[in-house]
């Protein structure tokens, strides 16, 4: 038993000696983040990504971290809030790289008030880097009211590219779950009206890069620290996908451009690119939402 | 005008058709009872001390504890039914069978389907939720065509079941068995 745990721990040590070979410009005044999903389960393959990502950091200093929910499994003891997000990501959080947390199926909604989630006690937020904008959405409860703060705050938004995300992909080839259609409906008529270049989302334990949809880029990211062998179907839809091991993203905006990378715990990058801001011209208009049969009912 | 008309419509081919001012009645005494709730939940809060973002795990923790134990002291006796009376109920079942019978039924089922759909559990009001049990997603159609609520409730569905729950409480104020079939 011992040496089989002395194994695992070797084992483990290789993995993380291996840095990744980042190909990021590093770019001057660039924003530079990392992508995190469903990683919040305080076993060793989540150290391993948060390992690995802190070595990324030290060639890549990205500033902050989304992190696309289920960012605490199971229990929400004070002691797994430690196990599960304070221990992985402790040197990060020493060097003062920000986490911004969404709900997942699996986060308690109090997860809100919990500072280092930077979520200000609120379910769903928005915050500036440089030239994008970020809209963190509670996908595990879309009401009438989030949905108009959404339409309000992204039609207020001068920022360049303009980046969703939250934790049930609206796009998916995982076979456990697949994407949300009834949250799609919703969703994907006000992010092309008002030109949302970028939605991250989790929930299935693998990671994928979708074909541009009705001009917008979508990536799905739920292996940082669950994954499930072999989840993915492929579909004309897939531009990527990756499912034998977990990973994380960096990715760093510079003017009109969006350089990515994704990185396995083992340090191999799983798939890089650079996306150009498409040239859209947001509505300026709020979507005609239809009246619940309730609220009518009500209002007579 | 032509909302009302639509909804008139609707009522008819799916349940039984309610006329329009009685179900308007019904709904606002399900508005009047959430009130009373609400201010029941922001009294028990002024008692505890609302939480501002913390970085203690615990303070999250102890907050919840106490708006739960200050809740269902003030609440003790209540029962299923409390909220969801059988009338309130039979709007919530029929306004929900427009919503599953609709144009979105086939959208709403797969997100159900898809959501981590729980097994059916038996459950009282003044209870937590259980911590360690996933949060099933709540379909944006469905949540669309119920009455809405202020920010300190929320609708959950859990296998067939639709729960009214406290957030930050993290407590069962009432549910109705069979909703969502």
């Amino acid at each position: 038993m011992r040496r089989l745990i002395v194994l695992l721990l070797l084992s483990s040590a290789a993995l993380i000696e291996r840095a990744a070979d980042l190909s990021l410009p590093l770019k001057p005044d660039s924003v530079r983040l990392a992508v995190i999903g469903d990683s919040g389960t305080g076993e060793k393959e989540q150290f391993e990504v948060a390992q690995q990502m802190t070595a990324c950091h030290n060639a890549f200093p990205f500033d902050f971290v989304v992190m696309l929910g289920d960012n605490i499994y199971g229990g929400h003891e004070p002691s797994d809030f430690k196990r599960k997000f304070e221990d992985p990501y402790a040197t990060l959080l020493g060097a003062g790289v920000k986490f911004y947390a969404s709900l997942g199926n699996h986060d308690v909604t109090n997860e809100r008030f919990y500072k280092p989630f930077n979520m200000d006690g609120k379910r769903y937020y928005s915050f500036k880097r440089g030239s994008a904008e970020f809209f963190v959405l509670d996908s595990n409860y879309m009401d009438p009211d989030q949905l108009s703060w959404l339409e309000k705050t992204l039609t207020d938004s001068n920022a360049r590219w303009k980046i969703c995300y939250f934790h049930h992909p609206l796009y998916s080839d995982g076979k456990t779950h697949g994407p949300d259609l009834d949250l799609r409906k919703e969703l994907e008529p006000i992010f092309v009206a008002h030109g949302v270049n970028l939605v991250l989302a989790g929930h299935e334990h693998c990671y994928e890069r979708i074909q541009p949809q009705k001009g917008i880029y979508y990536f799905v990211l739920g292996s940082s620290g669950q994954l499930r062998y072999h989840n993915l179907r492929p579909s004309s839809e897939m531009a990527k996908g990756f499912d034998t091991d977990r990973v994380f993203a960096l990715m760093e905006i510079a003017g009109d451009q969006l350089y990515f990378q994704t990185v396995s715990r083992s340090g191999d990058t799983v798939d890089a690119g650079v996306l150009p801001v498409q040239i859209r011209r947001p509505a300026r208009t709020q979507i005609e939402r239809r009246a619940s049969p309730a609220m009518a009912t009500a209002s007579r | 005008m032509a909302i009302l008309a639509a909804c008139s419509a609707m009522a008819q081919t799916a349940g039984t058709p309610v006329p329009a001012n009685r179900g308007a009645e019904i709904i606002q005494d399900f508005d009047q009872r959430i009130g009373d709730y609400v201010k029941l939940h922001k009294t028990v809060q002024s008692e505890v001390h609302r939480l501002k973002p913390t970085k203690s795990p615990e303070a999250i923790e102890q907050y919840e504890h106490r708006m739960a134990r200050g809740i269902r002291a003030a609440r003790r006796g209540s029962g299923q039914g409390d909220i969801f009376t059988p009338e309130i109920t039979a709007e919530f079942r029929r306004l929900i069978e427009l919503t599953m019978s609709g144009p979105e039924a086939g959208a709403i089922r797969e997100s159900l389907r898809h959501s981590e759909p729980l097994a059916t559990r038996q459950f009282r009001v003044n209870s937590a939720y259980p911590a360690a049990t996933p949060l099933q997603s709540s379909p944006p159609s469905l949540l669309m065509n119920l009455p809405p609520l202020p920010a300190e409730l929320e609708y959950r569905v859990v296998g067939h079941t639709l729960i009214l729950r406290d957030i930050e409480a993290n407590l069962i104020v009432d549910f109705i068995v069979n909703a969502i079939n």
